[in-house]
């Protein structure tokens, strides 16, 4: 049973922050992560995605599939050790060559993530750690818990899976306030967009009180 | 002060005193000498005597089984280290590629000093190695072959140029011709013993008397050694169009030395690369120790470059700090191995945006592959096929460029298991939907479900296990906790499964994740 975060009534924070942190509630909303993270790239921004994540990460969750990512042009990287991820990802998003850097990366040091922070600044590009646990200090500008949900009814046949939802926790946020949102894939651009609250989703009320938000920075 | 005493009894094979050789089975089984020391030489030995015949003459020769192959490899990493001398080294064809190194050093002995200094610096090196050298510098493969081997003073260095030669070989015996064992006994019973007794024969006599079975003829043998045809030689490898080298008095011991001398040694390849309007794609890195070793280390970049800048920071990628230095390098010889013209605007059709991101990609992604890896860089590739996990293959991301796959065949999972992982599911109808299934031995209730999707099978391409390869249908189904799953099952009932015992029940399979 999972416990529904609230819903946040603020603006849904969509331009992404230079560096951001994100995980899956649950071993089985890695896809919703990964899709999650896709969509934090700069609206736009036509430059190549890297990833980069240990072996034994796409053993366990699969490869990134193009076809299932269509319009993303994708990079792999899988790297053996930290070290050598983080100095992938730092490479990476100091070229200017990427929209997105991705790591499977645990155990990020604030010194690390600051380092992150700055060559993503100066590459224009977004960086994105996906570790196992929010926890530790890190120079992200927002934490991000993704969870699946429930997909949205499909017009043609209410019987199949409709269009992708998440709920996607802000844990904590520099300036902002943590909150919740659900977002759902659009058919048309493969987006993430703010699913329409009154379409009836069968979460807990706004407000639902008692979950954990989180600390606030 | 104490006498130093032997840590083990002396080896008798060691000590040049002794009459020793190496011995090699022939075709027949019967044990020959292949190799003798100079003592055994002396006793009267020669090459390819039976051993019994040997131990009848010297019974206290002792003999060791050769290792052919161990010594291919050794002389093939002495013509890598030779590379120091001469951009083309290859190993002497003749007796099996084992006794002999061809340097081709036109136009390069100005660089030593001279063909003399030259010579002697070549034989001082290989006696510091610790290996003896015969040498001599002749106008042809053949002529220095002869010169070295059969040359006066020992081998110490004869220098043959295109007058001289002639003179030069004219005292040889006929063997120094390279010619086989069956080509010399008839050359003796003619009575022609020196190389100069063949100056004055009619060429057509003497090419239709001596014509050996492998068509390689004692004329043809003299005609290579003067010059009047050519031989090729194969190189150990393929001598690099540009490549910049550098020498020092004092070996350099330390990595960092190795650095400084390498960002030299970057900027002269670049000039004559500029001036030439090429730009290298693959560069190799070869230090010379002074024990008569190399150490190399190869960058690739997916774009062709010149920008020495560049390349240190690759090499340094690559582990230029793990360069095996022994005792020291001595040499640094720096080669562009592919080269490509370089246009100085590139692509004039894109936008000057656009190719700067190109470039910056291009630049990250040889960063990426030095430190981690070619293999270990990867981008997808579409390839043609419907079977999924076939349909897109990772290749390593050097020199192309990441494009974004099309999805025009439904929805697909965003991440793949590959291989597809079994499933336990129980369906309503054994060829609908599946209404529960367990996965990674966890249980999961489906409440919706879109299928099947058929997907033929490749039937003509064979499974490994060599059984039927059979239709898959694909359901999308989301479980009552929204996870959405990509199942299918193998095997269709009825067509392909009639319940027959002999035959493989239809079965579940999970082939990746939705989000």
């Amino acid at each position: 049973m999972t416990v529904a975060p609230p819903l946040s009534s603020d603006l849904y924070p969509e331009p992404p922050a230079p560096l951001e942190e994100a995980c899956a509630s649950e071993p089985r909303d890695m896809a919703a992560l990964l899709l999650f993270a896709l969509s934090r790239r700069i609206a736009g921004d036509r430059r190549p995605v890297l990833m980069t994540a240990p072996r034994v990460w796409f053993r366990e969750h699969g490869r990134p599939y193009g076809p299932g990512a269509a319009g993303v042009p994708l990079i792999l990287a899988p790297t053996t050790t930290t070290a050598e991820a983080l100095w992938a990802l730092e490479q990476a998003l100091r070229s200017g060559a990427v929209a997105l850097a991705l790591g499977a990366v645990d155990g990020a040091s604030l010194a690390q993530t600051r380092r992150l922070d700055f060559a993503a600044r100066q590459g224009e590009a977004v960086g994105l750690i996906l570790p196992r646990r929010l926890d530790g200090l890190s120079a992200a500008r927002r934490r991000w818990c993704i969870s699946t949900r429930g997909s949205a009814t499909d017009p043609d046949d209410p019987r199949a899976p409709g269009p992708a939802r998440l709920v996607a926790e802000l844990v904590r946020g520099r300036g902002e306030r943590p909150g919740a949102w659900i977002l759902e894939q659009d058919d048309e651009t493969h987006r993430l967009r703010l699913a329409d609250r009154l379409a009836g989703d069968g979460l807990a009320a706004i407000g639902h009180a008692g979950a954990p938000s989180g600390l606030a920075a | 002060m104490r006498a130093r005493r032997p840590a083990s009894p002396p080896d008798p094979a060691l000590d040049p005193q002794t009459p020793f050789a190496l011995v090699l089975k022939n075709s027949r089984g019967a044990a020959i000498l292949h190799a003798l020391n100079p003592a055994a030489r002396r006793a009267g030995l020669r090459r390819g005597q039976t051993q019994a015949d040997a131990r009848a003459m010297i019974p206290h020769l002792i003999c060791k089984p050769a290792d052919p192959e161990a010594d291919a490899r050794a002389l093939t990493a002495l013509a890598v280290w030779a590379g120091r001398w001469s951009p083309s080294v290859s190993l002497d064809p003749a007796s099996d590629g084992l006794e002999g190194l061809f340097l081709d050093v036109t136009g390069a002995t100005h660089l030593f000093g001279g063909e003399a200094a030259l010579l002697a610096q070549i034989r001082d090196r290989l006696a510091e190695a610790g290996a003896r050298a015969r040498v001599a510098v002749a106008p042809t493969p053949g002529a220095a072959w002869a010169l070295a081997r059969w040359g006066e003073a020992g081998g110490e260095g004869v220098i043959a140029d295109e007058e001289t030669v002639r003179d030069h070989l004219a005292p040889l015996p006929v063997e120094a011709l390279r010619i086989d064992q069956r080509t010399l006994a008839q050359a003796r019973r003619f009575g022609l013993k020196r190389i100069g007794d063949l100056y004055p024969m009619p060429r057509a006599g003497l090419a239709r008397r001596f014509r050996d079975g492998a068509g390689v003829g004692l004329v043809q043998r003299l005609d290579q050694a003067l010059g009047f045809t050519g031989e090729a030689l194969t190189p150990v490898r393929p001598p690099p169009k540009y490549r910049a080298w550098r020498t020092w008095m004092e070996p350099v011991e330390d990595i960092e030395g190795v650095a400084a001398r390498l960002s030299e040694l970057a900027a002269d390849l670049s000039a004559p690369l500029l001036r030439d309007g090429q730009g290298a794609k693959a560069l190799t890195l070869t230090g010379f120790r002074s024990d008569g070793g190399t150490s190399g280390l190869s960058v690739r970049m997916g774009r062709a470059g010149r920008d020495a800048g560049i390349w240190l920071r690759l090499f340094r990628e690559a582990g230029l700090g793990r360069l095996e230095l022994g005792l020291g390098l001595d040499a640094l010889m720096l080669t562009a191995d592919e080269v490509e013209p370089m246009t100085a605007l590139q692509g004039v059709l894109e936008s000057e945006a656009g190719t700067k991101q190109a470039e910056s990609l291009a630049a990250l992604i040889d960063r990426l592959t030095a430190r981690l890896g070619e293999d270990r860089v990867l981008t997808p590739e579409p390839v043609d096929s419907w079977v999924p996990e076939r349909a897109e293959r990772w290749r390593p991301a050097l020199g192309r460029s990441p494009t974004a796959a099309n999805d025009d065949t439904g929805r697909r999972p965003l991440l793949l298991l590959d291989p597809p992982e079994p499933v336990e599911a129980i369906a309503e109808l054994p060829d609908g939907a599946p209404a529960r299934f367990t996965w990674r031995r966890l249980s999961r209730r489906v409440t919706r479900a879109d299928g099947p999707e058929r997907l033929s099978p490749e039937w003509w391409r064979p499974r490994p296990d060599d059984r039927q390869v059979r239709t898959r249908d694909y359901y999308r189904v989301e479980d009552d906790e929204g996870g959405r799953y990509w199942l299918f099952r193998e095997g269709l009932y009825g067509r392909e499964y009639s319940g027959d015992p002999d035959e493989r029940a239809p079965s579940w399979w999970m082939h990746g994740v939705l989000p």
